[in-house]
């Protein structure tokens, strides 16, 4: 089924292990789409994909420009050449500088999700060098979304996390192995406990 | 079949050089060492096929970590190499500004062997499965 819920995620530097936290303990029915930017070199793409299906109950699929979003499904970027966006209901990739020096871009991907799904949206910033997603983080909070950041002992490095929290729009801080537990609540968990 | 993955460490204090080099080859993993950023760039001109991961010290005179990643990717070598920085430096501080997407894993001293192992484990499990 198309999603009208999305949950959008960024991490960088150390984000693996957070992920893999993450999707081991959603649901097969969380009833969103999962999009994924983590930032990586663009070779180990599909074994993260390959990793991440050996520990999550939803499908993880390497993002693909014209995907339609599905619920139930995580798409994770491909690194390297093109920015991930969704439009009308589909993941484009599409072509542009890099943004925060990173391409794909927290903040690109989260802003479109955040004009398009509006308060539909969970947004997480994990783990990371740089600053990449506190734009995007913010975008989604002003459009009434949900905001989370990783806490600073369980990030790797506390710089993506610190500069979400910073701008001020971020609802809750916590622990890595939480997050997947607040995704649900803001999604309203009742449906899933 | 794949060649058994190999993993650099590069480390300017030999006491470190020398637990890595132990740890891994109890478990079996294939490690070269070197003391500094030059060092390890010779060895990856060398013999950089058959290096998979390299485990990164920050701190080192002359080259640190960062000018080493900025190495790597001037050199195009980010394209088949993960790496992941062991540092005792909490802060990644400036200089690693831009470099998020060569840098997979920051693990700070003082480690955890066991930690360090697994999480070496998987990276290697990634690399070869790209290849």
């Amino acid at each position: 089924m198309q999603a009208e819920r999305v949950i959008a995620i960024g991490a960088s530097t150390g984000g693996l292990v957070a992920l893999k936290e993450i999707l081991s303990q959603l649901p097969d029915n969380i009833g969103a789409a999962v999009i994924i930017v983590q930032h990586m070199p663009s070779f180990i793409a599909k074994s993260i994909v390959t990793t991440l299906n050996e520990i999550s109950k939803l499908p993880v699929k390497l993002a693909e420009d014209g995907d339609i979003l599905e619920e139930n499904t995580v798409y994770l970027a491909p690194g390297g050449e093109r920015h991930v966006v969704v439009e009308n209901g589909r993941i484009r990739l599409v072509d542009g500088d890099k943004v925060n020096f990173c391409r794909p871009s927290v903040d690109v991907m989260m802003e479109s999700i955040a004009r398009e799904f509006g308060p539909r949206v969970v947004g997480a910033i994990l783990t990371g060098m740089g600053h990449d997603g506190a734009r995007g983080i913010a975008a989604i909070k002003e459009r009434g979304g949900v905001t989370i950041a990783q806490d600073k002992v369980t990030s790797a490095v506390f710089g993506m996390p610190k500069a979400a929290i910073e701008t001020g729009k971020v609802d809750h801080v916590m622990p890595s192995y939480r997050i997947a537990s607040a995704i649900m609540d803001a999604l309203g968990g009742q449906r899933y406990t | 079949m794949n060649k058994l993955a190999r993993v650099m460490a590069v480390d300017d204090d030999p006491r470190i050089r020398e637990v890595l080099e132990i740890l891994f080859k109890m478990e079996g993993i294939d490690v070269t060492v070197a003391s500094g950023g030059e060092e390890a760039l010779e060895i990856l001109e060398r013999e950089g096929d058959d290096i998979d991961l390299l485990i990164l010290d920050i701190m080192m005179p002359r080259m640190d970590g960062w000018d080493v990643v900025r190495a790597l990717r001037d050199r195009g070598w980010t394209n088949r190499l993960l790496i992941t920085m062991l540092t005792a430096k909490g802060d990644p501080g400036d200089k690693a500004i831009g470099l998020d997407e060569y840098v997979f894993d920051y693990i700070t001293k003082p480690f955890d062997p066991e930690e360090l192992v697994n999480r070496v484990k998987d990276f290697l499990e990634i690399v070869d499965a790209a290849k």
